[in-house]
């Protein structure tokens, strides 16, 4: 907390009287006697002395000292930018050839921001949610739990940032310049690729390509993040490429880089957007099942030689009732020896009072050999809190897959009933 | 000038209130000098005096608060930036609703006068956005206080069109019906800017003004 430089004390109010003041002691009974004093206060020289006066003459501002920090270290710990948050989320779903579904969950998030006596320097993030789960459905935000049944505590979010961490070895000049420029990340996060990086999917029932891509969407990695210059953002990592477990079973691992539009162009033009690419070798065995050929080449252990480029877009336009987004993401490349092709177009309203919204979206992802997964999907939502900042949201969802084409199983109708509240 | 945005920023925790979405861009352009920048992450609950705080943030606005953009739970975040050790400037973003959506106001500040440097918005859906954007008119906000704003409350009743009232004087931009909404909202959101600052950097030091704007319109004696 900065110190407030001491000021004069508040020095004694004016003598002269207030214009209000001075109204009142000219209030007399009878019209023409407050009328014609009227004109002889607006024309007389006292009049215009009196109005010339500020009331506020003489006051002073505030000499209180500034709230000082919370006494103990502990106090100061949690006090002192660290922000934490809770999360509850009942979802149910159903579909035509699978039985009712249900995922109960209770989490947390929590921030905090470290900084020297001039800068932030550092913030850690951690999402955990411990999860109840029974008669897994493939809803499109819980892919992953075809494999938790049960109890289970999740974590999503595990990351540390350094930011401008090549400080301690640039000129005061050369720190100046490259403010901002070289951030480290480290830990588990979204995959650098497409706009998931951009965008918090952890409540939504709604997904982007990451997921359905990869076989997840977030992974352990370590990298640079920043902005290159006025235009352009940068993201390189190297990522362990196993998905929810940091562990390593042989694969290479994937480089990710990421350039996309500084956010003034999302400010003055509602447009987001960037290009990405991603090689190296990931553990995927969702990958390996859907084609021997992609198994025959990992192993057991399910290692898939990867390789993708992408272009991502999301348009925001305000409308007279409220805000149209629309949103999209090109993939293409190869699971080994596959080529793959993933598309991604999203279509979402929010009425100007932010209480109720609507959505559709389209996705496909075309694998040469096995074939097709595409889907139709609808949701609406109404929000009983819904703050732009996502500091608080609170809503009920209804949302309806219709699984169009399938490479593997049948295709199918999956409702899901979703109830989130995060504060 | 407008700085970037993004409602959601690069760091995915959805806990940080109206902040800037690129702040080293954009705190660099509002100070070139500058070396560094440090985040204060600032939320009623959590401050000494919050309850107490929050319940007069309402007086001090002016009107009632909005139930999706002004909670007791909102957080905030104000950017001190730095010129080696020294503090140049101050940064706070605020989130007010308009007809076409949230309009994001930051205001940077002097460190010491607490008075306003810079006015722009981070995000602006609005049919007279052109207009709230243009320089001319943010730049009639450079200088002020937030006792120029307390000021306003005394001398829009008791004396319209005083000499001394700073605020009053703002030439109001160029916009037709639909845009006037968005106007309110914006100079509401400078005064709330203002409030908060006051509170969380300034130790409430625009307080006398408040109190003396509030007695004398109210026609009181207090002097």
């Amino acid at each position: 907390m900065p110190a407030v430089p001491r000021r004069s004390p508040a020095s004694a109010s004016p003598a002269v009287p207030t214009p209000s003041q001075f109204r009142r002691t000219t209030e007399v009974p009878g019209g023409t006697v407050i009328l014609g004093l009227t004109l002889l206060l607006l024309c007389s020289p006292a009049r215009a002395a009196i109005s010339a006066t500020d009331p506020f003459a003489g006051v002073a501002e505030s000499t209180a000292a500034v709230e000082p920090p919370a006494g103990t270290w502990a106090k100061r710990f949690f006090n002192d930018n660290f922000g934490f948050r809770k999360e509850l989320m009942s979802e149910f779903a159903t579909s035509a050839h699978a039985p009712a579904y249900s995922r109960q969950s209770a989490g947390f998030e929590t921030l905090k921001k470290f900084s020297s006596e001039t800068a932030t320097i550092a913030a850690v993030d951690f999402q955990g949610r411990l999860v109840r789960r029974d008669r897994f459905v493939p809803v499109l935000n819980d892919q992953e739990g075809m494999s938790r049944p049960g109890w289970w505590f999740e974590y999503h979010n595990a990351y540390l940032d350094l930011y401008n961490v090549l400080d301690p070895v640039l000129s005061e000049k050369r720190q100046a310049d490259n403010i901002g420029r070289f951030n480290l990340r480290a830990g588990r996060f979204y995959v650098p690729f497409g706009l998931n990086l951009q965008t918090d999917t952890h409540g939504t029932i709604l997904q982007l390509s990451n997921e359905r891509n990869f076989g997840f969407e977030r992974d352990w990695y370590s990298g640079l993040w920043g902005s290159i210059n006025e235009n352009l953002n940068y993201d390189a990592y190297y990522l362990a490429g196993s998905g929810y477990d940091l562990k390593w079973k042989g694969q290479s691992g994937l480089g990710a880089a990421r350039l996309s539009l500084a956010n003034k162009y999302s400010s003055e033009y509602g447009l987001e957007g960037g290009l990405s690419v991603l090689g190296g070798q990931r553990l995927s065995p969702e990958a390996a099942q859907r084609d021997p050929l992609v198994a025959a080449r990992g192993g057991t252990s399910s290692v898939v030689d990867t390789q993708r480029v992408g272009l991502d877009g999301r348009y925001r336009q305000t409308i007279p009732t409220g805000l149209l987004t629309w949103t999209s993401e090109l993939s293409g490349g190869q699971d080994r020896p596959d080529a793959v092709f993933a598309q991604l177009y999203q279509a979402e309203y929010l009425h100007s009072s932010r209480r109720w919204g609507l959505s559709a979206q389209y996705r496909r992802f075309w694998q040469d050999g096995p074939g097709v997964d595409d889907s139709i999907i609808g949701e609406a939502t109404w929000y009983f809190r819904n703050d732009v900042g996502n500091s608080s949201l609170h809503w009920i969802k209804v949302n309806v897959e219709r699984k169009l084409e399938q490479i593997q199983g049948r295709t199918d109708t999956i409702v899901a009933f979703q109830y989130y509240r995060y504060w | 000038m407008t700085v970037a945005l993004l409602a959601i920023p690069r760091e995915a925790f959805a806990a940080i209130g109206c902040t800037l979405s690129n702040p080293a861009q954009d705190l660099k352009y509002l100070f070139p000098e500058m070396t560094s920048y440090k985040e204060d992450l600032k939320e009623f609950p959590r401050l000494n005096d919050g309850a107490e705080l929050f319940k007069s943030l309402k007086a001090r606005l002016g009107s009632d608060l909005d139930p999706i953009y002004e909670t007791y739970e909102t957080p905030y975040t104000v950017y001190g930036i730095y010129k080696g050790k020294t503090k140049i400037g101050v940064v706070h973003g605020v989130n007010v609703s308009g007809k076409g959506g949230v309009i994001q106001v930051f205001l940077s500040t002097d460190p010491n006068t607490a008075a306003i440097k810079k006015f722009f918005f981070q995000r602006l859906e609005s049919p007279a956005s052109t207009a709230l954007r243009d320089k001319a008119f943010r730049s009639q906000f450079e200088g002020l206080t937030l006792a120029d704003f307390y000021k306003h409350d005394y001398y829009a009743v008791a004396e319209p069109g005083a000499a001394a009232d700073k605020v009053g004087k703002l030439a109001v931009p160029k916009i037709d019906a639909a845009g006037k909404p968005d106007y309110d909202a914006t100079i509401r959101g400078i005064r709330k800017n203002l409030i908060l600052l006051d509170f969380f950097v300034y130790g409430k030091r625009f307080e006398p003004f408040f109190e003396k704007a509030q007695t004398v319109k109210a026609g009181g004696t207090k002097q």
